[in-house]
């Protein structure tokens, strides 16, 4: 079977910024795939081109088999799409915005509205105004929403951001539910915790793809960087005398813990001894295991660091 | 604190380049339109005349209702034609000169000059109830004054001849009348245009847009379905105005209700597609609210509402075409209060359906269905 999504050098500008260059990306149908990227590096242009929302101004996609250029409407049946805001209405219920949303798409089935509003938990505030609902039941009726017409390819464009974890894992439990049902998932976000859920990722930086692969692939990619980590807190002198460090790439702070993401050219020893410099008793740098988010630092900081 | 919200709001406002236009140049084109539009200074009122005495001194009437310059005359043939050119509209007056007009004047026996004004615009009829006056003018009366001086001297009339006029169509020039069925219209307008033009704005600034542009829904579809309810809704509103104002005020029933009804469809299927027009073009709300008063300010002034159209400077009098209700005024006015057929008003509603299929296919062509 074809992939669910399939772009070649997919271009989008607006006025002389480039917002996506030449994107060459490629979802396997029955996956979640998540598209990472720090703000405004073209995640949210991307969504929307893949949806028909936006034109591309050159390149090719596929969806679904389907050519995005000439056959834009016919796609449209049968995706979905999620906006970044939740569009609902506010002033509507629950049960009415799912009749609407299902009738946009010619589909009045009762039988199926109480299915997803058992599905997402929502039969309870069925007669409640989407207003009046809570950031995660809101997400919830969003997604029952845009899923009325049980599209095969569904877009979601941020869809946990700015939600406590343990929604965000109540939705993630969802987006495994649709898979498992053989729904392919577009997801954009920047959690890192995220990314590793996903079953496969693209890096978006600039509006350039700089990686893509599962996770693993991801982590395992970045060769001639090594990660170290040290039990020290946070001092403004020393990450600033570790990034004047030749090879030092990235220093990240959490808690009492710094992350230093380096290049193999730089030794640990050599680390251990600016940190000396700036601890009474001596804390070990050791070398650990590379995360998605060390990866995602060093892949989006290299442009930076080359300029 | 408060030097940062004066702050905050002013650079908002300035960085919206439409409400600027709208805060500036709106006023300055209006003044400028009303400044030239409204004086009411009626000149070239059509009047049609029936002169059924070809005489010297019939003419002498004709000619000097010519150079005062205020009527615009042109035959017809008999009484009832004028009457029937003012109940159409072609004319706001009419002069009916009897057969036995100059006999009658010459035997001092008082004849009767017959003038017909229309009273469903009773600030026109007062107006030319003022300016009929050329017609009993001195210099018309001068040489119309006959006595035999080989008669001892009789007793001369002290005018020789009677003017009658003649109010048709609301003949109390009840203002009431007048001005009602346009309040109604301009309600009406003022719900419509508001409840529209901000419709595709609102969502858009509520993100809803971006949902309904991934659904298979066509361009006409979503315009199509925007109009429907409101004229529904306005419909009811029209009818609900209209109906208060036939118990409170005892408005004249219409001569026909079906042609009411035609005429509340048009015409709300032209304002409310013209509000969605609007709505395309705008990108808040409140730039499709500006737009709207806009549109709302002139319609009210130019559109013969208030002003009678023969009363604006010809230069000006195009753009009262180009309002929507300027074509319902005609119309209500002409069967409320002059009893017209479907037949004799059908000029004004092809010009009211040809503003709503204009304005639906802007709204379809100028709605896209993908983001700026």
């Amino acid at each position: 079977m074809n992939p669910a999504i399939e772009t070649r050098e997919l271009t989008r500008r607006f006025g002389k910024f480039v917002a996506l260059d030449q994107l060459d990306l490629s979802v396997p149908r029955g996956a979640i795939f998540g598209l990472l990227g720090p703000n405004a590096a073209g995640k949210s242009t991307a969504i929307r081109l893949l949806a028909g929302i936006l034109r591309a101004d050159s390149g090719e996609a596929d969806i679904l088999g389907l050519n995005l250029n000439t056959q834009a409407e016919q796609i449209k049946r049968r995706i979905g799409y999620v906006a970044q805001h939740f569009a609902l209405y506010p002033d509507l219920t629950v049960d009415e915005n799912i009749s609407f949303y299902g009738g946009l798409y010619g589909i009045n089935d009762a039988q199926r509205r109480h299915k997803l509003l058992d599905l997402y938990d929502l039969a309870q505030f069925s007669k409640r105004r989407a207003g009046h609902l809570s950031g995660g039941y809101q997400r919830r009726l969003a997604i029952a929403a845009a899923t009325m017409h049980d599209p095969e390819l569904i877009f979601l464009d941020e869809p946990t951001a700015g939600i406590d974890p343990v929604t965000r894992k109540e939705l993630w439990d969802l987006f495994y539910a649709l898979s498992a049902g053989g729904k392919t998932l577009f997801v954009t976000t920047h959690y890192m915790e995220e990314a590793e859920r996903c079953h496969r990722l693209a890096f978006l930086n600039r509006g350039k793809l700089v990686a893509q692969g599962s996770p693993g692939d991801i982590r395992n990619s970045l060769t001639g960087i090594q990660v170290y980590l040290a039990r020290i807190a946070h001092n403004p002198d020393l990450n600033r005398d570790l990034m004047q460090t030749a090879g030092v790439q990235m220093v990240n702070q959490f808690g009492d813990d710094l992350r230093i993401i380096a290049r193999n050219s730089v030794s640990r020893e050599q680390l251990q001894q600016v940190t000396d410099r700036y601890s009474e008793q001596p804390r070990d740098v050791v070398p650990v295991e590379t995360s998605i988010e060390d990866a995602f630092m060093s892949i989006t900081s290299e442009p930076a660091a080359s300029q | 604190m408060i030097f940062a919200l004066i702050r905050k709001e002013f650079i908002q406002l300035l960085r919206d380049p439409r409400l600027v236009a709208f805060i500036v140049v709106m006023p300055i084109i209006l003044t400028t339109l009303f400044g030239f539009a409204l004086k009411l200074e009626p000149d070239n009122v059509r009047m049609a005349y029936v002169n059924k005495d070809p005489s010297m001194f019939s003419n002498l009437i004709e000619t000097n209702i010519w150079n005062e310059g205020y009527f615009q005359l042109y035959p017809v043939d008999e009484v009832a034609d004028i009457q029937n050119e003012i109940r159409l509209g072609r004319a706001r007056a009419g002069l009916y000169i009897p057969a036995t007009f100059s006999a009658d004047l010459v035997e001092n026996n008082q004849p009767t000059v017959q003038l017909f004004i229309d009273g469903s615009m009773p600030s026109l009829a007062t107006a030319m109830d003022n300016n009929s006056s050329a017609i009993t003018d001195e210099a018309v009366t001068a040489d119309m004054y006959f006595s035999d001086p080989d008669e001892p001297a009789a007793i001369i009339a002290q005018d020789p001849f009677y003017l009658d006029i003649d109010v048709l169509f609301n003949p109390d020039k009840i203002e009431t009348w007048f001005f009602l069925p346009g309040v109604v219209g301009i309600l009406i307008m003022q719900v419509a245009l508001i409840l529209t033009s901000t419709t595709i704005v609102r969502e858009r600034e509520g993100n809803t847009l971006e949902q309904l542009l991934v659904s298979p829904m066509t361009r006409s579809q979503f315009i199509i379905g925007k109009i429907i309810p409101y004229v529904v809704i306005s419909l009811i509103d029209f009818y609900a105005i209209l109906g208060f104002s036939w118990l409170v005020f005892d408005l004249p029933a219409p001569n026909s209700h079906a042609v009411l009804l035609l005429l509340a469809v048009t015409y709300l299927a032209a304002l409310i597609s013209m509000g969605l027009a609007i709505s395309t073009i705008s990108q808040t709300q409140q730039q499709a609210i500006f737009i709207s008063i806009f549109v709302l300010i002139p319609s009210i002034l130019l559109s013969g509402f208030i002003f009678p159209i023969e009363a604006m400077p010809s230069y000006i009098r195009p753009v009262a075409y180009i309002i929507p209700f300027t074509y319902f005024i005609d119309i209500i006015r002409g069967i409320l209060l002059k009893q017209n057929l479907l037949v004799e008003l059908l000029p004004q509603f092809l010009a009211l359906l040809a503003f709503a299929c204009l304005f639906t296919s802007f709204s379809i062509l100028r709605f896209r269905k993908t983001l700026a």
